[in-house]
């Protein structure tokens, strides 16, 4: 079990933060000592349920860690909880709810199309969202919105530092193909991909790379082997993978018998543990993208406390990166409250704006520009290990600095990228 | 009760009065409250136009999800891309798009097939919309178009900025109370005499001298115009548009709607709708459970009052009430009412 927060724990967070109070105005919640109302928006059901509930005991422990130190300028805070079942309509709906009820800033959207609808929404209801992992790249650039800030990695500085990373460890490894699902997200994240592998491969390994058309593959199909096969004919000694969850694992499995990974570097975006937890022993060896790993930041106390948190919480002892997502975003509020001295809408956005706030992952700075933070890129290398009660282990952990990979601040302008001739 | 017995007093009392509340809420309700009575005048416009084909003139339909799909993506595209259009153009090429695919859709499938058959047909194509707008970049593929705009309204004499406060609330509950007044109108005259006619006996109508094929088509058409209207009002005002507005569950909205307030009766879809709003928010908090308890309670007042709740409530009403003294039969919940 991947995480250990059950159905009960969600309903009983979300019974205490969600009592029949819809005809309260925003209005009458006093400043003063009340507590603070921050929105947790994230998919507590549907098919990104199991990265909902990583972000909403983030945001539960970061909550609880602020409320012991004294809360934010003697303010106690209190999360409102609310289910976006990954649908922009509930969304939405909930998301103005929130604000009715004075919990106007926001954060733990996960899901792009929800991210998108974060913008307009927020600026005219006067509130703020927090992003949590929310993968499309025109949050900061054609859909950028004042009232939405991406504390986290974007799919620019992700894959990019992917590329940078294979150039410095595997220079030999010159052809390069992808799984990419059909799907927006995925022809986002091979784009950004090659971007960085015609960066990088010259300018680090000093050689150039022969990129193949990638194998673009249904989304939520059981049935892979016929893009498996597809890919181990090629000549490609690399493959990317920004294939999701329970896709990867099936896919994962299903190149198994055909020996598609055991000779070839395999990068994938951002799975996380999702696949090593389902494989376990026969997961491949592949290096994944990870918004956070204890084992890289030990040594930065708000890590540890937070790992030690999460495991005391749930009893679970791997936590996936979200959880640091949604620690990270209130802990940008606290220090932005903290800076402007006000939870005002235009204050705190004035404060998010160039903030720079210690999380687990270390100092992010918040970019004025375009709401987009600049902070460090993690990313694992998990290999199975049957020896291993686990069934796998982290061999290695590795840190890409962020200034190395973010795109110039273009608010309001398409993403620019690199493309083979 | 004859079936073309019509009570213009009860309709408008409760259109006002719904029209009263509607416009009343946002002096004390929170701003959720009233995105969701948004939705909600919304989906009666959308559950009465799939009422309108389907208890008016027998034609089910399995896909009205991809009217409304039509009438929302037009106008977020129009909204986004063309910001030259005055909104109510905008509106009424959206609305013209629908009732185009409406009217195509009719011609290619209502004289091959009807019934289940016809169903079916709508919902292939409904989910050939569905694919269609997942491979479109100009409709932002999966990501769907965000960030519509709510434009001013321009009058000639006045332009009312729709973005600002409630005001774009206010132009969509008129407008809502507007397409349901016209819809009862069409249900209620001749015409929804004639197409009442059509359902219950075609052969009859023909030989009465009703061209039966040409009523489908008219029912089918008005019905797919109103629901790329209720698409349209949308787009604005949820401000985005993603591709989950043309799937099948999209589809049985109306159909669920029309059940569980009655499909016999002119605002059944409309009841249907309000219940269906309150219980999606009253349990919006049970994580997990909430789908769950929302169909459970859904099934069985469908399956406990085949006549949707005005139904029973009419069955009532004639046991205990109104009907006691004057003799006349109880209202058979197959009948269609105003």
């Amino acid at each position: 079990m991947i995480n250990s927060i059950n159905r009960r724990t969600v309903l009983t967070a979300l019974g205490a933060s969600a009592l029949a109070t819809p005809f309260i105005s925003r209005r009458s919640f006093a400043q003063g000592s009340d507590p603070i109302k921050i929105g947790v928006l994230t998919a507590l059901s549907g098919a990104q349920e199991f990265i909902g509930n990583f972000v909403l005991t983030g945001a539960q422990i970061a909550a609880d860690q602020i409320n012991a130190a004294g809360g934010i300028n003697g303010r106690q805070v209190q999360l409102e909880v609310r289910d976006d079942r990954n649908a922009p309509a509930d969304a939405t709906t909930a998301a103005r709810e929130l604000v009715g009820l004075g919990a106007h800033l926001q954060l733990g959207t996960i899901s792009s199309a929800i991210a998108l609808a974060m913008g307009p929404l927020m600026q005219q209801e006067g509130g703020i969202a927090l992003t949590c992992g929310a993968g499309t790249e025109k949050l900061n650039h054609e859909n950028y919105s004042d009232h939405v800030f991406r504390p986290g990695d974007s799919p620019y500085m992700r894959n990019r530092a992917e590329a940078q990373l294979l150039a410095q460890r595997n220079p030999d490894v010159t052809t390069w193909t992808g799984l990419v699902p059909d799907h927006e997200y995925g022809r986002t994240t091979w784009a950004v991909f090659m971007d960085g592998l015609l960066q990088f491969y010259p300018e680090i390994a000093k050689k150039e790379v022969e990129i193949l058309d990638p194998i673009i593959v249904p989304y939520g199909v059981g049935d892979y082997r016929t893009f498996v096969t597809q890919a181990a004919r090629t000549p490609a000694n690399g493959i990317y993978n920004s294939t999701y969850g329970g896709d990867s694992v099936t896919l994962f499995q299903q190149a198994r018998p055909f020996k598609l990974f055991e000779d070839r570097i395999l990068m994938d975006s951002a799975n996380e543990f999702i696949v090593a937890e389902a494989l376990k022993a026969q997961t491949p060896s592949f290096w994944t993208g990870i918004h956070w790993y204890y084992e890289t930041n030990k040594g930065n106390p708000l890590s540890d406390a937070l790992y030690a948190d999460y495991v005391k919480k749930t009893g679970n002892e791997q936590p996936m990166g979200w959880v640091a997502e949604a620690h990270a975003a209130l802990y940008a509020y606290k220090a932005a409250i903290e800076k402007a001295g006000s939870t005002e809408t235009a204050d705190v956005i004035a404060a998010l704006k160039g903030l720079e706030w210690d999380t687990a992952t270390g100092k992010r700075i918040m970019r004025a520009e375009d709401n987009q933070v600049i902070k460090d890129v993690e990313m694992i290398y998990i290999e199975p290990d049957a020896s291993d009660p686990k069934g796998y282990k982290v061999t290695d952990y590795v840190k890409v600095d962020g200034n190395t990979v973010i795109e110039p601040a273009m608010p309001g302008q398409k993403m620019e990228l690199r493309k083979p001739t | 009760m004859s079936i073309t017995t019509v009570r213009p007093l009860s309709f408008f009392l409760s259109l006002a009065a719904l029209l009263v509340v509607a416009l009343l809420l946002p002096h004390f309700a929170n701003r959720g409250i009233i995105f969701l009575a948004g939705i909600v005048a919304i989906n009666i416009v959308f559950g009465i136009a799939f009422n309108f084909a389907f208890a008016k003139a027998g034609v089910l339909s399995f896909g009205h999800a991809m009217f409304f799909a039509v009438g929302a993506y037009a106008t977020g595209y129009m909204t986004i891309n063309q910001d030259w259009m005055p909104f109510l153009l905008i509106l009424l090429v959206a609305v013209s798009a629908g009732a185009l695919l409406a009217i195509v859709t009719a011609l290619l499938a209502l004289r091959r097939a009807g019934g289940v058959s016809f169903a079916v047909i709508t919902l292939a194509l409904g989910a050939l919309i569905h694919v269609i707008i997942t491979k479109t970049t100009v409709l932002g593929r999966n990501d769907g178009l965000a960030g519509i705009a709510r434009p001013p309204l321009d009058l000639g004499v006045v332009s009312i900025p729709l973005g600002v406060g409630d005001n774009y609330y206010y132009f969509l509950i008129v407008t809502c109370a507007l397409a349901v007044l016209l819809m009862w109108g069409l249900w209620s005259n001749r015409f929804g005499r004639s197409l009442q006619a059509v359902k219950s006996d075609p052969a009859r109508a023909d030989f009465l001298g009703i061209d039966v094929d040409a009523k489908r088509l008219q029912a089918f058409t008005i019905s797919g115009t109103m629901a790329a209207l209720s698409g349209a009002l949308f787009a604005p005002w949820a401000q985005i548009v993603s591709p989950e507005v043309a799937l099948w569950t999209q589809s049985t909205m109306p159909v669920l709607f029309a059940l569980l307030g009655g499909s016999a009766f002119f605002l059944g879809p409309a009841v249907g709708a309000i219940l269906f709003g309150f219980l999606d928010y009253g349990t919006r908090t049970m994580v997990g459970v909430s789908d769950l308890l929302v169909g459970g309670l859904l099934l069985a007042v469908v399956l406990a009052v085949p006549g949707g709740i005005l139904g029973m409530l009419s069955t009532l009403w004639n046991r205990f009430g109104g009907r006691r003294n004057n003799g006349a039969t109880p209202v058979a919940t197959s009948e269609v009412h105003q």
